[in-house]
């Protein structure tokens, strides 16, 4: 990370013109890199789809027990040998594993997700039940996040607060170690159970989300924030930075055009890892909160082996995952100019 | 990995959090306080209904898992009905029936105006079907027996209100249990269907007689109960007739007990299940009330796995029962709606024989026994025999209440003992293993809910429940053939007094051969909003919504 590049990656202080230019210049060959690179990492995907399908599959069956003992030979069932058996039978569990692998890839390619073993419930109307609440959660919890996370940059590298800048890069390094569960108890108890402001039995839909979402968002702001602190800190003290300030630009210029630009890059990667955070943090939150959504349905799946539930929440994460490593690789280029350059040189 | 590592931290918390309450509300709380009606009852309203868990199937048969038991037992109606009070069997959907002499055929008059929510009347030919279907199973709809049923033959239809079943061996359970939400009456619609077909998401489709209805289901979150306008057929002896007084019941799955306190002590909700111990001063503290009914069967207790080699010895186990204080336990951990036991059955089941003498604590004489049995103490205070240290293994119950609290205390002694006892918490898969196998797990941590004398033959007999691996799973060997013949006298002996005694011969048979160590009746303990009235149970503890109103 020369000056130089940097320099010319952002253009200096105004005129615009040459940054204007390099935009229109770059347009049509971003065009065609992107493409071949949706195709590529397209390919790529259903790559990592089947692996993650074989090796849940695998990993399910390598397992100690499985649905079927932990559902029917619960000794609070009180069923004998025979009738185990026979439900073992019906079940197809006595099959060979190879055909039980390609009987349940096939019906997972024509959208047959199977049947939850503890409840039976079919797994296609789980998931679909589960999503859109999770999605919703997910999200609001990450813009709050992302909001929260360039608060904290923000104030704590802003030159006028630096009086609280330690405190405030300490927050971060607070958020980290708060452990989700006792802070969504705690938020519950505070907020909802001595002062009453919000309903967790029954709350509204957007009254619903407001503890769960500050539950989630705040240990996912606090990696988010720290690398960004980080990095306005290291790109401030880059000597393009003080080329720009040398030609007159102001601070806060500086830091919305340059600094900013610069730091994004390391956050928005951590930010798709985060992603995983966010599934862990659903787990808990959606059980604190009793809300429906994947978190819940895994954590159930988990807790009694539930397999095709199982095997389905594995393949949706790697796709989210899949899907959003896709999106961040592809937003690269259109913050980094190097990234595209590099693309078509 | 992660959700593995998420769920270990959320339990690591919970701990925690339940130490700190626990140290805010130390002592017992006042005993079980129903709100008796004051003033005429109101109809109409909502109760919102708080539960631990949601519910996996309303198939009747699996509906002893309580937040399936807590929607049958309101969604359907049974032949006979069983005080709640008394225990007495009284006329239902049956009014009234006739037993053969070896109770091998029971003929049940059935009612001829009642009908199912989806408008189908009931039949003796849809009562024919569903105890076909719970005396049978059918695998291929993974449909499973009722544990209550045993010994089913076949059904035979008489006329319209006339069925009359029949058995291959004595059945003497069968009335009772007829009765046991395990033998809810559904609609044909839904004895047509699968076990998918009873699971979340379908929940509507779930068709019975019962007071109230499934009108709306969010899985995993909520369910809503509707009230019948046309319900005229409760047992004759309810506090009252015709529709249940409230309008709604809201029941809400609120899995985190401290979530599920809270809500009731702030008013967001009107009745809780399952208050733990250490909470219920802070529910009573706030004035509000407690109602905890027994479960009536086999209580909590540890039962000692007789086909392992270091149990196979008499002495090692009546040691180990003289070395555990169980007083201490009730005392420290729970309160007094959890009596002390006296026998493997609870003092509230029929059949009751108290075998207290049997159960004393006593650190000395489990030395001596242990001494005389060959175990001597080695460097780190462990008992040594031949080279094998004196480690045993019990299971984590996670049904059971603080059940990891109460199996570490009985570790901390039986250390003093010279006996070092591990504590199985793994997954399930691991776990249901594990439980199997007597020398993994060689002492069994469990309980039972019933209200009939079988309840003692689910718990020990080698094809039912088979806490005490009497049954090796792997050989299919039977360790002790004399207790299955006592368990089986219990199950199909048809006079009841011999029953009475088959089921005490089975109590002190367990006793002096020091087979279980009981340790507490366990309840069911629900907090209610102090205006709810006419809170009430059936007999083993799920919740009647019929009988209470608001009184608001």
């Amino acid at each position: 990370m020369t000056a130089d590049a940097q320099l010319r990656g952002d253009g200096a202080v105004p005129p615009p013109a040459p940054q204007q230019r390099a935009v229109d210049g770059a347009r049509s060959p971003v065009r065609r890199v992107l493409s071949s690179r949706v195709a590529r990492r397209l390919l790529q995907a259903v790559g990592v789809l089947l692996l993650a399908f074989t090796a849940a599959f695998l990993l399910l069956q390598a397992m100690p027990g499985d649905a079927l003992l932990i559902r029917f030979e619960n000794p609070e069932l009180g069923l004998s040998p025979e009738q185990i058996a026979e439900l073992r039978e019906a079940y197809g569990a006595d099959r060979p594993l190879v055909i039980q692998f390609f009987a349940t890839l096939g019906a997972f390619l024509v959208g047959d997700f199977g049947y939850s073993v503890q409840s039976g419930t079919p797994v296609r109307m789980l998931v679909a039940d589960a999503l859109p609440q999770t999605a919703v959660l997910a999200l609001v919890s990450f813009a709050t996040a992302v909001l929260v996370a360039f608060g904290i940059a923000l104030a704590s590298t802003y030159r006028r607060l630096a009086w609280i800048g330690d405190l405030l890069r300490a927050v971060p390094s607070l958020f980290v170690a708060v452990p989700v569960f006792w802070l969504g108890i705690m938020l519950i108890q505070v907020f909802s159970f001595q002062l009453g402001w919000v309903a967790v039995i029954n709350p509204g839909p957007v009254e619903g989300l407001v503890l769960p979402v500050l539950t989630i968002a705040v240990p996912i702001s606090a990696p988010l924030a720290q690398i960004l602190v980080r990095s306005i800190d290291e790109v401030s003290t880059s000597p393009f930075v003080a080329v720009v300030r040398a030609k007159g630009a102001s601070w806060s210029w500086v830091l919305w055009r340059n600094v900013l630009r610069n730091a994004m890059l390391p956050a928005l990667t951590m930010a798709g890892i985060l992603f995983g955070e966010l599934i862990g943090g659903a787990v808990v939150t959606e059980t604190v909160f009793g809300r429906t959504g994947v978190g819940r349905i895994t954590e159930q799946a988990v807790s009694n082996q539930d397999t095709p539930v199982l095997q389905a929440v594995v393949l949706l994460a790697a796709l989210v995952f899949v899907v959003i490593n896709l999106v961040v690789d592809l937003v690269y280029p259109l913050l980094d100019p190097r990234l595209r350059e590099r693309a078509h040189g | 990995m992660r959700t593995t590592a998420h769920r270990t931290a959320a339990r690591a918390a919970a701990l925690v959090t339940a130490a700190a309450l626990a140290l805010a509300a130390c002592g017992g709380a006042g005993g079980a306080a129903d709100s008796g009606g004051s003033g005429e009852p109101v109809t109409g309203g909502t109760l919102v209904y708080l539960d631990k868990g949601t519910f996996d199937t309303l198939y009747p048969p699996q509906a002893g898992f309580y937040p399936n038991g807590g929607l049958v037992n309101n969604v359907t109606d049974r032949l006979v009905h069983q005080n709640p009070a008394t225990l007495e069997l009284e006329p239902w959907l049956a009014t009234d029936w006739e037993i053969n002499e070896d109770a091998t055929e029971y003929t049940f008059t059935i009612r001829d105006d009642v009908t199912f929510s989806d408008g189908a009347p009931l039949t003796a030919e849809v009562v024919a079907q569903n105890f076909d279907l719970y005396g049978l199973g059918d695998e291929d709809r993974a449909l499973i027996v009722s544990e209550a049923v045993n010994n089913y033959a076949s059904s035979e239809v008489v006329d319209d209100t006339h069925v009359t079943f029949h058995f291959d061996a004595p059945a003497p359970g069968f009335l009772q249990a007829t009765a046991t939400i395990n033998s809810g009456i559904l609609a044909p619609s839904t004895l047509e269907g699968a076990f998918e077909d009873f699971g979340p998401g379908n929940a509507v489709n779930v068709i019975g007689t019962g007071p109230f209805v499934i009108t709306d289901e969010e899985i995993g979150t909520s369910v809503t109960l509707t009230a019948r306008e046309d319900y005229d057929w409760a047992p004759a002896s309810a506090d009252h007739q015709g529709r249940a007084y409230v309008d709604e019941v809201q029941v809400q799955v609120t899995p985190e007990a401290s979530v599920r306190v809270g809500a009731l002590l702030s008013g967001q909700a009107d009745l809780a299940r399952e208050v733990p111990a250490q909470d219920e001063e802070r529910v009573t503290g706030a004035g509000l009330d407690l109602f905890a009914p027994q479960t009536r069967g086999v209580n909590n207790s540890l039962s000692l796995r007789i086909g392992n080699d270091i149990l196979a010895d008499l002495r090692v186990r009546q040691a180990l029962v003289a070395g555990v204080d169980r007083q201490a336990i009730v005392d420290t951990l729970f309160t007094d709606n959890y009596p002390l036991a006296t026998s493997i059955l609870s003092s509230e089941a029929t059949g009751y024989i108290d075998t207290s003498e049997h159960y004393d604590y006593d650190p000395t004489r489990a030395e001596q026994l242990l001494d005389e049995a060959g175990w001597e103490v080695g460097p780190d205070g462990i008992r040594v025999k031949d080279g094998q240290v004196l480690t045993l293994t019990v299971n984590e119950a996670l049904p059971q209440p603080r059940s990891f609290e109460v199996v570490t205390q009985i570790s901390q002694q039986l250390r003093e003992i010279g006996v070092d006892l591990q504590i199985l918490r793994a997954d399930a898969g691991t776990y249901a293993e594990a439980i199997q196998d007597a020398d993994q797990v060689q002492i069994y941590h469990s309980m039972v809910g019933r209200a009939d004398m079988d309840v003692i033959k689910s718990q020990f007999y080698s094809t039912n429940r088979n806490t005490l691996l009497n049954r090796d799973p792997q050989t299919d060997q039977i360790t002790d053939p004399e207790l299955e013949g006592l368990l089986e006298a219990v199950a199909s002996e048809p006079e009841h007094e011999a029953r009475i005694a088959a089921s005490q011969a089975v109590q002190t048979y367990l006793a002096e051969n020091a087979y279980v160590i009981p340790l507490f009746e366990e309840p069911q303990v629900f907090g209610a909003q102090p205006d709810i009235r006419g809170v009430a149970a059936e007999s083993v503890g799920r919740p009647t919504f019929y009988g209470m109103w608001l009184d608001r």
